[in-house]
């Protein structure tokens, strides 16, 4: 998989381009909008990671030329948030966007999902190491056993699963199990992890809900 | 193109003038019209008595003949050129006539009594005529006299009228404008003062001008906009300062943290203990950006805000169970009480709730319970978040809702909100029209959002 990613901020460019490569991508860099179309002119990419506010061309007409004959997925980045600025790159083609600062785990979230092509699998049973999860019948095995949970902690784990191996931040984790879509400053989440793994992991040797310091929470069979 | 002059007292002038030449032109129309009217009377008076000594001439004289050969009876008449008389019997013939103008003879009606009328020939001409019988002879005696004497007069008088009142109404504008000139002193004295006030002395007031009402009225509401702007001013640069201040705390721990790092080769561990530091610092200040351009947007006038029929029950529901660990792990019960529906934004109201109940949660006593409750009265929804804990102190309650306001200064716990969240908590509750309130005693402490009815 190759990204492009468009940013005329060198220390963002470096950790994005560096991150990116660590996931397994290979990343070209353009720091500013001219290079960028020379890039995507000479070369195929798989997704397009495009700054707003750029020197020369700046991002949204860059984003236009691409749209005049590519369909490559584009996540653009803007420091402003205001309603408007969302509004045209979406409607100029965009496919996603954040906002800055965002947090490194939600930019590499946003990108394996634009990376998936195609219309999301509907997973209905989760298997990882000994831990099950049937969505139908809400039913959650360890080992056999059965594990009673809440319905939140049953989200909470269903979100975790579903995003295997994926770093969650504690903003989406809320906005998708409460609906909470303000970062708020609570220990909500890590409170509702404690609990899951009081129940999923504690009791048991593998542990598969890992705390990634600073960023967020993952759910992966670690050896 | 601009009728309507700019200056007021231009103005004030020019609606001085047109009321003073109103006021003069009926004053002249009047005065005039009851003089043409005293000079008509008294013309026909004289005429009239003249008719009376003709008649009386007549009774005296033997006969006309004898009257004809006396002009020296009315001689007074002649020589008088716009005095006229006639003596005609039946037959038409003109027995005695004074008529230096030689004026056609009128033809009249038959008038058994003295009769005034005007003379239908072309000339201005008043008559007045009587039918006599003398011996057997039927006579009409006619006395006349000309107008236009008269209307010269009065054409000479009407000229003078309106002279007089073309200058009246010059000199009413010229009077009226420096009058007004005056008049609007206190004006430009309001306005040099109110020129001088400016960022660094927002502390001036303008004078009360005591002896002039309007203007007291005028500058008593411009220093109240005044002392609104200079505390709404001191608010913001208190902002600004606390900002700043906010803003150098994380920063300082950050560079202080990294340079003591820096200063010798450490394990992989203790350099990224001191990222994982540095993140949640950043993360702090990620946060204190966010909640600041939240509160910059909500506190815009056209800030729009997405009403919809919420659920009060579900809506308190939905963040018992957010906040359900949390709670339990603080040994404290979450009981909802909320009931009824509000039209508002809900993921704002949320918002307000989840401060509201963050900040309880971590106030309440453990073992206590934290009750969320809704009524309606008096067009209002009430939703109360209600908790056990040490009272907050009468002084701090009228702050609480400043930006980075803090009861305890020397507090920055690591899950603070940052002294915003009921910052955050009262500029929605102003987007929705409404307001927050708190109370707080040995009973509990207890933050009220009260929503009127009527902005729904």
């Amino acid at each position: 998989m190759r990204i492009l990613v468009v940013e005329d901020e060198v220390k963002t460019a470096d950790y994005l381009s560096k991150g990116l490569g660590e996931s397994g991508y290979r990343v070209d860099v353009a720091l500013n909008g001219l290079d960028g179309q020379h890039l995507v002119q000479e070369h195929e990419f798989d997704l397009i990671i495009l700054d707003v506010m750029l020197p020369g061309l700046d991002g949204w007409q860059l984003l236009q030329i691409i749209r005049r004959k590519l369909q490559t997925p584009v996540l653009f980045l803007t420091a402003r948030d205001a309603v408007e600025d969302r509004v045209k790159g979406l409607e100029l083609g965009a496919d996603d966007y954040l906002v800055k600062p965002f947090s490194y785990a939600e930019l590499l979230a946003r990108v394996r999902t634009l990376l998936r092509r195609g219309p999301p699998r509907e997973v209905e049973q989760f298997q990882v190491a000994d831990l099950h999860l049937d969505l139908l019948r809400r039913k959650v095995t360890r080992n056999g056993e059965r594990v009673t949970l809440t319905n939140k902690e049953f989200s909470l784990l269903h979100l975790l699963l579903s995003r295997e191996g994926e770093v969650l931040s504690r903003t989406l984790i809320a906005s998708h199990v409460w609906q909470m879509n303000f970062d708020s400053d609570t220990n909500v989440v890590d409170v509702a992890i404690r609990r899951l793994r009081a129940k999923v992991d504690d009791p048991y040797q593998l542990k598969l809900i890992h705390t990634v310091r600073g960023m967020g929470y993952m759910l992966e069979a670690q050896s | 193109m601009r009728l309507w002059p700019r200056a007021l007292s231009v103005r004030l002038a020019v609606m001085f003038a047109l009321v003073s030449t109103l006021l003069l032109g009926l004053i002249g129309f009047s005065l005039y019209q009851s003089l043409q009217r005293e000079i008509a009377w008294r013309d026909d008076q004289a005429l009239l008595g003249r008719l009376e000594r003709m008649h009386a001439l007549l009774d005296d004289s033997q006969s006309i003949e004898a009257l004809r050969s006396r002009p020296q009876l009315y001689e007074n008449m002649l020589g008088n050129r716009d005095s006229l008389l006639w003596i005609i019997d039946d037959a038409g013939q003109r027995l005695i006539e004074i008529n230096p103008t030689l004026m056609p003879l009128p033809v009249l009606p038959a008038a058994e009594r003295a009769t005034l009328g005007d003379s239908p020939s072309s000339e201005p001409l008043r008559l007045a005529w009587l039918d006599v019988t003398r011996g057997d002879r039927r006579l009409t005696l006619i006395a006349g006299k000309l107008l236009s004497e008269r209307e010269q007069m009065l054409a000479a008088y009407r000229l003078k009228l309106w002279l007089a009142l073309s200058v009246g109404a010059f000199l009413a504008f010229g009077f009226g404008w420096l009058v007004s000139l005056r008049g609007l002193q206190p004006v430009r004295q309001l306005a040099m003062r109110a020129a001088a006030i400016d960022v660094q002395h927002l502390h001036l007031r303008l004078d009360e001008f005591k002896d002039v009402s309007e203007l007291q009225a005028l500058s008593k509401a411009l220093n109240l906009m005044l002392a609104r702007l200079e505390d709404g001013f001191a608010q913001l640069s208190r902002f600004s300062e606390d900002l700043a201040h906010e803003m150098r705390t994380p920063l300082s721990n950050l560079i202080g943290h990294a340079q003591q790092t820096l200063a010798r080769p450490r394990s992989v561990d203790e350099y990224q203990n001191l990222l994982v530091s540095n993140l949640e610092e950043y993360d702090r200040l990620a946060r204190m950006i966010d909640s600041m351009l939240f509160l910059a947007r909500t506190e815009q006038a056209d800030a729009s805000i997405n009403r919809q029929l919420v659920d009060l029950h579900e809506l308190v529901e939905q963040l018992c169970e957010y906040f359900d660990g949390t709670a339990q792990e603080c040994a404290i019960e979450l009981i909802n009480k909320g009931s009824g529906t509000l039209v508002a934004d809900p993921q704002l109201v949320r918002r307000a709730l989840a401060n509201l109940l963050a900040n309880a949660l971590r106030y309440g006593i453990p073992g206590s319970a934290v009750t969320i409750s809704s009524s309606l009265y008096d067009g209002v929804v009430e939703i109360s978040v209600h908790n056990l804990g040490e009272p907050i102190a009468a002084e701090h309650l009228p702050r609480l809702f400043e930006r980075f306001y803090r009861c305890d200064p020397s507090r920055n716990q690591p899950d603070d909100s940052g002294g915003l969240g009921l910052a955050i908590v009262r500029s929605i509750m102003h987007a929705h029209g409404g307001q927050v309130r708190v109370t707080s005693t040995q009973a509990g402490t207890s933050f009220s959002l009260l929503f009127p009815l009527d902005s729904a």
